[in-house]
């Protein structure tokens, strides 16, 4: 349970969520992991570590640069804490309501 | 298995900028982005009470029958999918006139409170993923 409150602590900010779907698209180097924010370094390593704590990134040496790629198992787990039916609704009713959203006033001309 | 008759209730609810006649519709519309039927690969679809459903995705057959069709305020259906382990589950929206808008309360109740729908989950796993991206093609898609 602990395990389960630091990982969405995690993935509560929405920084640390760009940051994971940039490393869903593979391994960065820290600069160009911290490259689209706009916040200081130590900030980026401060969400670094969060991230770290809940075991969703490994580091690994290569040479003097530090090479960060996500470790996706945890995420697994909230994905498991959230029913099913509570993500695929909320999924099929952001649509629902994106598309009327997207449509108003075009389908009137119909 | 003693946790099998333990049941849980999901309750989503999003305010839909549209008539209430035109969301209560459009919910039943498989051309409506959004609704099962929309995603269904295959369905059969009579929205009349007592009138059955049935749809599927990726071989995942969802069966019901509609226990309740009051247009525009209210529609309730029962839902079974292998996620239900053989319990009939139950799936009630109801609409409500929010000025221009409509407020709409989808609760999907008598849901089996276990692990087994995990492996399941795989296939609507793109949600922490991507997300935005998926949101933003299909927003083309509609416009287009």
């Amino acid at each position: 349970m602990t395990e389960l409150s630091v990982v969405l602590t995690a993935i509560s900010h929405p920084t640390r969520r760009a940051m994971i779907d940039r490393l869903a698209k593979g391994p960065a180097g820290f600069l160009e992991l911290a490259k689209p924010f706009d916040t200081a370094l130590n900030s980026v390593t401060k969400h670094l570590k969060m991230l770290e704590r809940a075991g969703l990134i490994a580091r690994k040496k290569h040479g003097r640069e530090v090479i960060i790629s996500l470790r996706a198992e945890p995420l697994k787990n909230v994905a498991g804490w959230v029913h099913h039916y509570e993500r695929f609704w909320n999924e099929q009713l952001d649509e629902f309501e994106h598309h009327f959203k997207s449509t108003k006033g075009k389908e009137k001309k119909r | 298995m003693t946790d099998a008759m333990k049941t849980v209730e999901v309750k989503v609810e999003r305010t839909i900028p549209a008539p209430l006649e035109q969301v209560f519709d459009a919910w039943l519309d498989p051309k409506t982005p959004g609704t099962t039927w929309h995603i269904a690969d295959e369905y059969v679809l009579d929205a009349k009470v007592g009138g059955l459903f049935f749809w599927s995705i990726k071989g995942t057959s969802h069966y019901g029958r509609f226990t309740a069709v009051q247009r525009p305020t209210k529609l309730q259906h029962t839902w079974m999918s292998p996620n239900t382990s053989g319990l009939e589950s139950n799936v009630s929206v109801t609409f409500t006139k929010r000025g221009n808008e409509t407020l709409m309360t989808l609760v999907h109740s008598g849901l089996p409170d276990t692990n087994q729908g995990k492996g399941h989950e795989k296939g609507w796993n793109s949600f922490l993923g991507n997300f935005c991206e998926r949101f933003s093609a299909r927003a083309s898609v509609s416009a287009g």
